[in-house]
């Protein structure tokens, strides 16, 4: 059974909370794995070597204990998932900057996909429910073909966000204005007007939502949906 | 055998994507044929799925064509009352996000079985949000039935409004329906005037972005509608899947749908797959076009980053 | 002479925090010290200079766990910095928004403490099963009002994004009776669970972990900075509070430690309580059943909100930035969550202060565990749902 270890970096917490919003179904997830870490679940208190690690939550390269907790990682675990924006793609943490009376040297936050070698990217703030529970089923499944698009996200290039989907979609004569974007919003930042993406700025995160659900940047394949979609499998 | 599946065929499908079979139909309640752009298949769909409880919400677009400031601009909708689907029936030759309101339908309207229907680029976006949600949360088992339409390609509002307005000569408030067929564009006023292009005048006001689609038939959806191959008044039916086939069936039982072997009509099927393979070799021409200029490949922009 | 211990990481809640303890020779707690060891992602200092809504929409994930109270309390900041009135359906819906939360935290946090008070696995798995559901049911109204169950989005300045329809009221109102019933449940488990814990290791309900700081509470079910006499309230820093003899402890502490009228208070179920029934349970584990009982409480309020709502009423004041300060006071699952805004005339945050819910309890929890067995440390700072 795959050992599965959940850890939280500088992050809220509300991935885990996604993942638990799978509801009657997250026992079932639960039993498909072997939960060998996870501090906000259980008595475990150090990360032990593991098959499969979930990160959540930035690193803030000001905190010894949380760049050591992360590069240890790289010790610990076969395979890396940066799980949620702040891990993934830095999110809204890439307006922190330190100051902060409590902790005034706290200010660099960055992805993890920053600092160690990370496997797969699952990006959204945080993830849908859904979402964690594809993803590693296709992990549990070894279907790395459909694991690659998150390979990629990994290699941690760009923010993925409004910006993006404006340079790399609609800049690029991609966008046919389905309004996927606006839906994945989890902000609402995104309004379609004559068919095309603006984003308000003010709203945008920076999570990665809009960009990675896009239909026209990262395409599944025809027989994935067909699979595992439209094979009655979602009834 | 079903009275439907007897007059179901099998086309090429290569190019209409894989399906259960084709067929011709239209509704046969006067109500809706006055409304709908064609034999009214994907009203009378959504009609039957709202009544029966199959449906909760249907994700459509509406236009006005009396708004002050832009007529016959589509806007995407969640209906959840039966008797307000026709207010959508018609086919609009612009950009409508109705995937934006997907969220919405689940969310603020409770919608728990949602049936869509779009273009299929939408529905491919759909499908894609059931496999991989990253931002969709709670949707994925909401969606109950995709409708596809055959689509070549859109126009962007002002495209629309330069061919209706510049080419066919008809303001935009005059226009009481649109159609693409026989090699024209269409403009019917309200005064029952009727005014043409020929199709070839409207390609330079087409979309950019859907010459890299070589998706004709929603080859995605549960079921795909359209006007192609059929005769005027009737439309050209793809089911693909049985949950689609099981309601269709159910329609035709209780005499909601008249339907015909596609093989005894005219146009028929040869064209439906005719135009299918031009726009997929056309498309594909592009697609290869723009990536020797060093431009994204659809469904491949992340590898470029 | 008291011996030092060392809990690292405390678990079973949300963050990083560190027990430390010194303790007599048969491992009672003389002195206890509950230190936030998180990172300091500086939601304050990242306010500064950015646009309102920018701010409302970041702060909300300061917890994945309450994000509605954040977004909730900022929203309001806002409002009176600003000078915003938010329609009456804007302003029941966004109570009715965290109230989902509310219950979906609440049980969560019972989900936590399980292993404190269960060991049959079939007892513990047809729990988180019923927890679950509740969660469901907390979820789907936060999802259906607020727009996305985590970190909602149509909570905005100036009320909420959008009405919910009708179908949807109809929706909420037969789930969350539903989650009556199951809440029902719950609240007898949770009784029998923590009252068989008392009774098996020998603890006096009343006695054990109590402790003599005041309670803070402002509203039952949503928030009210009338309430809070911000004068009153002081945040200092640890070095401060716990002084140079214990420098060790202190500089591990990441956080401010804000103290009303000079002394830690508790905040959160067993406070709102105190303050709005006028009851004073004194041991710690009541605060499990209060919780508990509160949940109930929240669906109810949740039930007569939906009553009192008009669906098609306005729910978003439209607004033009002013320069002003203003006072945001919510009601987290945890106790009194406060957000203080500072805004131009153009609507950017000059300045931005957060007193978070749990900040208030961190003292408290030291104090419950002083006195008691270091074996009991981490079950009774779980009280507190940190």
């Amino acid at each position: 059974m795959v050992r599965l270890a959940y850890v939280q970096l500088a992050g809220c917490c509300g991935c885990l909370v996604s993942l638990a919003d799978t509801y009657e179904r997250l026992l079932d997830i639960l039993d498909e794995v072997e939960l060998v870490y996870c501090q906000t679940l259980m008595d475990e208190r150090e990360v032990p070597e593991c098959d499969v690690v979930l990160v959540e939550g930035a690193v803030c390269l000001n905190h010894e204990e949380c760049v050591e907790e992360a590069r240890e990682l790289e010790e610990k675990a076969e395979t890396i998932v940066a799980l949620g924006a702040c891990a993934s793609t830095g999110n809204f943490m890439r307006y922190s900057r330190g100051n902060e009376q409590s902790a005034p040297t706290h200010e660099a936050f960055v992805p993890l996909t920053e600092v160690v070698d990370v496997d797969y990217a699952v990006p959204g703030c945080p993830p849908a429910p859904e979402a964690i529970e594809r993803f590693l089923t296709l992990l549990l499944e070894g279907k790395t073909e459909l694991l690659e698009p998150f390979a990629k996200l990994a290699e941690g290039k760009t923010e993925y966000c409004g910006c993006d989907l404006m340079y790399h979609v609609v800049n690029k004569n991609m966008c046919m204005g389905c309004g996927t974007c606006a839906a994945a919003c989890p902000t609402r930042a995104i309004e379609v007007v004559d068919g095309r993406p603006v984003v308000n700025e003010d709203r945008c995160i920076k999570c990665g939502a809009c960009f990675t659900q896009c239909p026209r940047t990262i395409w599944p394949g025809d027989e994935a949906i067909k699979e595992l979609v439209m094979g009655g499998e979602e009834e | 055998m079903s009275e439907l599946e007897e007059v179901m065929v099998k086309g090429d499908e290569e190019l209409l994507g894989e399906h259960l079979g084709v067929f011709t139909a239209r509704s046969t309640e006067r109500r809706i044929l006055k409304a709908a752009q064609d034999g009214g298949i994907v009203s009378a769909v959504m009609i039957y799925g709202l009544e029966e409880g199959k449906f909760d919400g249907v994700i459509a677009s509406v236009t006005d064509p009396d708004d002050p400031e832009e007529p016959w601009k589509p806007r995407p909708v969640v209906i959840t009352d039966p008797d307000e689907v026709l207010e959508a029936a018609g086919t609009k030759y612009t950009y409508c996000p109705n995937v934006s309101v997907l969220k919405e339908a689940v969310r603020r309207y409770g919608c728990e079985r949602v049936a869509m229907v779009g273009t299929p680029c939408q529905i491919r976006a759909v499908r894609k949000a059931q496999l991989l949600p990253v931002g969709m949360r709670h949707v994925p088992d909401k969606i109950e039935l995709l409708i596809g339409i055959i689509c070549m390609e859109n126009f962007p509002y002002e495209g629309l409004k330069t061919m209706v307005e510049q080419l066919c000569g008809v303001w935009m408030r005059e226009v009481a329906k649109m159609d693409i067929g026989k090699g024209k564009f269409w403009v019917y006023t309200d005064d029952g005037e009727v005014k043409t292009i020929p199709i070839d005048e409207t390609h330079p006001f087409e979309g950019e972005p859907c010459h890299v689609c070589t998706d004709y038939c929603a080859e995605l959806s549960d079921l795909t509608a359209g006007s192609v191959g059929s005769p005027d008044g009737w439309s050209t039916v793809i089911v693909r899947t049985e949950k689609a086939l099981e309601l269709l069936n159910e329609m035709v039982e209780q005499g909601l749908l008249e339907v015909k072997s596609i093989e005894e009509v005219k146009p028929g099927l040869g064209l439906v797959e005719k135009l299918a393979q031009a726009k997929k070799s056309k498309n594909q021409k592009e697609i290869e076009e723009r990536k020797e200029l060093g431009l994204p490949e659809p469904g491949k922009v992340h590898e470029q980053l | 002479m008291s011996e030092r211990a060392e809990i690292q990481p405390t678990t079973r809640h949300e963050g990083h925090a560190k027990l430390v303890l010194y303790v007599d020779d048969e491992g009672y707690v003389e002195r206890a010290f509950y230190l936030n060891t998180s990172a300091i992602r500086g939601f304050e200092a990242m306010a500064k200079g950015r646009p309102a809504e920018f701010v409302q929409v970041a702060v909300m994930r300061i917890c994945g766990i309450c994000q509605a109270t954040h977004g909730t309390a900022s929203a309001e900041a806002f409002e009176r910095a600003m000078g915003i009135e938010p329609p009456r359906d804007g302003r029941l819906l966004r109570e009715l928004c965290a109230l989902g939360n509310r219950i979906q935290s609440h049980v969560l946090h019972q989900l936590l403490v399980l292993d404190d008070f269960v060991e049959d696995e079939k007892e513990k798995v047809e729990a988180v099963k019923r927890i679950q559901q509740i969660r469901k049911i907390g979820q789907y109204v936060v999802d259906v009002v607020g727009g996305e169950g985590i970190h909602p989005p149509n909570i905005r300045i100036g009320g909420m994004a959008e009405n919910i329809s009708e179908s949807a009221r109809k929706r909420l109102y037969r789930r969350l009776r539903e989650a009556r019933e199951l809440m029902e449940e719950q609240h007898e488990f949770m009784k029998e669970v923590v009252e068989r814990f008392a009774e098996e290791n020998d603890l006096d309900m009343d006695e054990f972990g109590r402790h003599d700081q005041p309670f803070l509470a402002t509203h039952p079910t949503y928030g009210d900075p009338d309430r809070l006499d911000l004068d009153r309230v002081v945040e200092v820093l640890p070095i401060e509070y716990y002084g140079e003899e214990h420098k060790e402890e202190a500089y591990e502490h990441n956080g401010q430690i804000p103290l009303y009228d000079g002394v830690p208070v508790e905040v959160g179920p067993r406070s709102r309580y105190v303050v709005f029934d006028g009851v004073d349970p004194r041991g710690v584990l009541y605060i499990h059943i209060l919780r508990s009982q509160e949940t109930l409480a929240a669906i109810d309020r949740c039930l007569n909100i939906l009553e009192e709502l008009n669906t098609s009423g306005k729910t978003l004041a439209e607004w033009e930035p002013r320069a002003g300060t203003g006072v945001g006071v919510h009601e987290a699952p945890r106790g009194t969550n406060v957000h203080i805004a500072r805004v131009n005339e153009k609507g950017i945050v000059e300045d931005y202060r957060i007193i978070a819910a749990s900040t208030w309890n961190f003292p408290v929890v030291e104090k419950a565990i002083e006195g008691e067995h270091q074996d009991y440390a981490e079950v009774i700072m779980r009280c507190y749902d940190i």
